[in-house]
């Protein structure tokens, strides 16, 4: 299988007075289509680094990134920001949405700057979010949300386009344990149901429970990369009795995700 | 495009003490240069008016040779057939009579005392059909029918000179047309405030019967013409010049806005004035709008590399800051609007008195104009000012480092 992410010996230093401090140091990773993929470390390891990195929203100070065999160093910066706009959905740590949009304005921004039609874009903004059980909150603002709300709006965001990376920098840090499991196993859902690539970061030894594969990172550098038991089982089991404690708009315990994007 | 609109609207509204500081601000200079311009065309328009109706009319016809040379002798450069000519050009529409004139000066004496005039003779009777009355402090106007004695009205500034008062009785001494020194008595029937002190001290008006029994001629200086409108000046002077070529003198016509020297120099005086202001309140606006814009943009900084992230084009960003910036000019020019026409309103209910303007004695009301014109161009100004000093901002934004603006605390 031609792999979607490939990350070769990069490394990642940022200027500190007349120094420098070296975020990232010839960390190399390969990630297929498909994946479900957890970097792990502790505060400072370079996580948010590499998830940068592999966003293109930042560039490596040496090495190479590729994305589906694309060389995004010799990109220009409009092509760049054209590949992460049909490419890669990202969720935030605080979320990020725009207060002063409703939910689905926040889900359909991304078909906005996509320019699709105003048809087009109902179907799938509707399609979203309904795949994170928020149909009924469609037109609330964010400030009317509560934090596991927020971010499943904000996952709605990063997958109405149909990007092949959805890349999620601590997507759990500012939930409580329950709604982080919600959100864990709502992004998991949506990776095996659609073939969604996940790389997502955290510190968080819970949620590592339910990946497949976990990259670790330790000062800059991977110090280990392995699949978990879940990831190398063939019967891949999830605990999806969070959904079943979700509000009445949300996913029920049985129900059949549906998601025409 | 329309929610990229609905976004630039919304964030307007985001911070609400801050969007009503900055309309406060923009609305302000709005409504301050509405009152101040508005102030301006009334004083303009009253101005225009009082100088047509003082006695300018709204146009005056003269022989080309008024202009061409300076008079040999007496009235040799005025018009000869001027009952003919005034006849010719009453008769199209606009016009609501025209008054002869004969411009003249000379000496006059209590018998003890002598003084220069200034002196003009009319047809009462035509003069106030066209409204053309003079300010009377004491006395009456004169009067067309009057058999007896030769009626004279003079300034305030004569009759103290001179020592005299309705009912007294001066010599008036002048050249005739063929060159001679004439006299006749007058009795001073009224006297005249101008509201200028230099013609007060100048000024004489008699019949023009008795100018031309003085002068010793049938002529007039020019012939005044009054009109319904003083927008319709330029309609009736272009009806009238075909009218003017069939007459035996060359004859010209001459608009009010090329005689009245001081209504101009006021105009230009106070346009000048008004641009100066103008252009203070357009920096005004600019210079704190850039900051209220700046600490906006910092905010968002956030906000705005999420939108980068997901792939929005930096001109996007920076349309939306301009666009915001030209909602809020556009709120704050209505703001302003609203606000000068309301205090306009109230202003010109108080009936605020000024102070008399230089070189003259009448005090004057504060009365504000609405100006749809001016109305449109103080709103474009802000707009404009809001939507440039959106610039450094909007480049700012647009130019955020994307892992730099989403670590922004």
């Amino acid at each position: 299988m031609p792999e979607l992410v490939s990350v070769e010996a990069v490394t990642r230093n940022f200027p500190l007075d007349h120094s420098f401090v070296s975020a990232l140091s010839n960390a190399s990773l390969h990630v297929a289509p498909g994946e479900f993929l957890a970097i792990a470390g502790p505060s400072g390891s370079g996580k948010s680094t590499l998830l940068n990195l592999i966003g293109c929203i930042d560039q490596p100070t040496s090495g190479r990134i590729l994305i589906e065999g694309v060389d995004t160093s010799k990109l220009s910066p409009s092509r760049l920001t054209a590949l992460r706009r049909v490419k890669i959905g990202f969720v935030f740590q605080t979320f990020n949405l725009i207060p002063v949009f409703t939910a689905a304005e926040n889900v359909e921004f991304p078909l906005l700057v996509q320019g699709v039609s105003a048809a087009e874009r109902r179907t799938r903004v509707a399609a979203a979010l309904e795949s994170v059980g928020l149909t009924a909150r469609a037109s609330h603002r964010p400030d009317l949300l509560s934090g596991g709300e927020r971010q499943r709006v904000a996952v709605a965001r990063a997958i109405v386009h149909r990007p092949a990376l959805v890349l999620a920098d601590e997507p759990t840090a500012n939930l409580d344990t329950k709604n982080a499991t919600q959100l864990i196993d709502l992004m998991h859902d949506l990776n095996r149901r659609l073939g969604l690539t996940f790389i997502f970061s955290t510190h968080d030894a819970r949620l590592l429970e339910h990946t497949d594969r976990i990259v670790r990172l330790t000062d800059g550098q991977v110090v280990s990369d392995s699949l978990t038991s879940v990831g190398s089982s063939a019967n891949k089991s999830y605990d999806s009795s969070a959904f079943t404690q979700a509000p009445k708009e949300g996913l029920s315990h049985g129900q059949v995700l549906t998601l025409s994007l | 495009m329309g929610k990229f609109l609905l976004l630039a609207f919304r964030n307007v509204f985001r911070n609400r003490r801050r969007t009503i500081m900055t309309l406060i601000m923009v609305g302000g200079g709005v409504t301050g240069l509405l009152l101040v311009g508005g102030f301006f065309a009334r004083m303009f328009w009253g101005l225009r008016e009082s100088t047509i109706n003082d006695g300018l009319g709204h146009i005056q016809i003269f022989t080309a040779e008024h202009f061409n040379r300076e008079e040999k002798h007496v009235l040799d450069t005025g018009i000869d057939n001027w009952r003919q000519v005034a006849a010719s050009v009453s008769t199209g529409g606009h016009v609501r009579g025209i008054a002869p004139r004969i411009e003249f000066n000379g000496m006059l004496s209590n018998g003890v005392k002598s003084s220069v005039f200034m002196g003009s003779a009319v047809d009462p009777v035509a003069e106030q059909s066209l409204g053309f009355t003079p300010h009377l402090d004491a006395g009456r106007d004169l009067d067309s029918k009057s058999g007896g004695e030769i009626e004279a009205l003079i300034g305030a500034g004569v009759a103290r000179s001179m020592s005299v008062k309705p009912g007294d009785g001066l010599t008036l001494l002048a050249v005739t047309s063929d060159g001679a020194l004439n006299g006749i008595d007058v009795q001073v029937v009224g006297i005249v405030n101008t509201g200028f002190k230099e013609m007060d001290d100048r000024y004489l008006r008699i019949t023009l019967p008795s100018a031309q029994r003085l002068l010793q001629s049938n002529r007039v200086t020019n012939l005044v013409v009054g009109l319904d409108n003083t927008d319709n000046t330029d309609l009736v002077a272009a009806q009238m010049l075909p009218q003017l070529n069939g007459q035996p003198q060359h004859l010209v016509l001459k608009k009010w806005i090329e005689l009245a020297t001081y209504y101009k120099q006021v105009r230009s005086l106070f346009s000048t004035i008004f641009v100066f202001l103008g252009i203070i309140v357009f920096f005004m606006v600019l210079m704190s709008s850039v900051n209220t814009l700046l600490m906006a943009m910092f905010e968002r900084t956030r906000e705005i590399g999420t939108m980068l992230a997901m792939g929005t084009p930096r001109s996007w960003i920076m349309a939306l800051f301009v666009i915001e910036a030209t909602l809020l000019g556009l709120l704050g020019a209505v703001v302003g609007v609203a606000g000068g026409n309301l205090l306009g309103v109230l202003i010109n209910h108080a009936g605020i008195h000024l102070p008399a303007p230089p070189g003259t004695t009448v005090p004057m009301t504060f009365r504000v104009m609405h100006v749809p014109s001016l109305m449109i161009g103080s709103s474009i100004l802000v707009i404009v000012s809001l939507a440039l000093a959106s610039i450094l901002p909007a480049i700012r934004a647009s130019r955020l480092q994307i892992a730099e603006a989403l670590a922004h605390v």
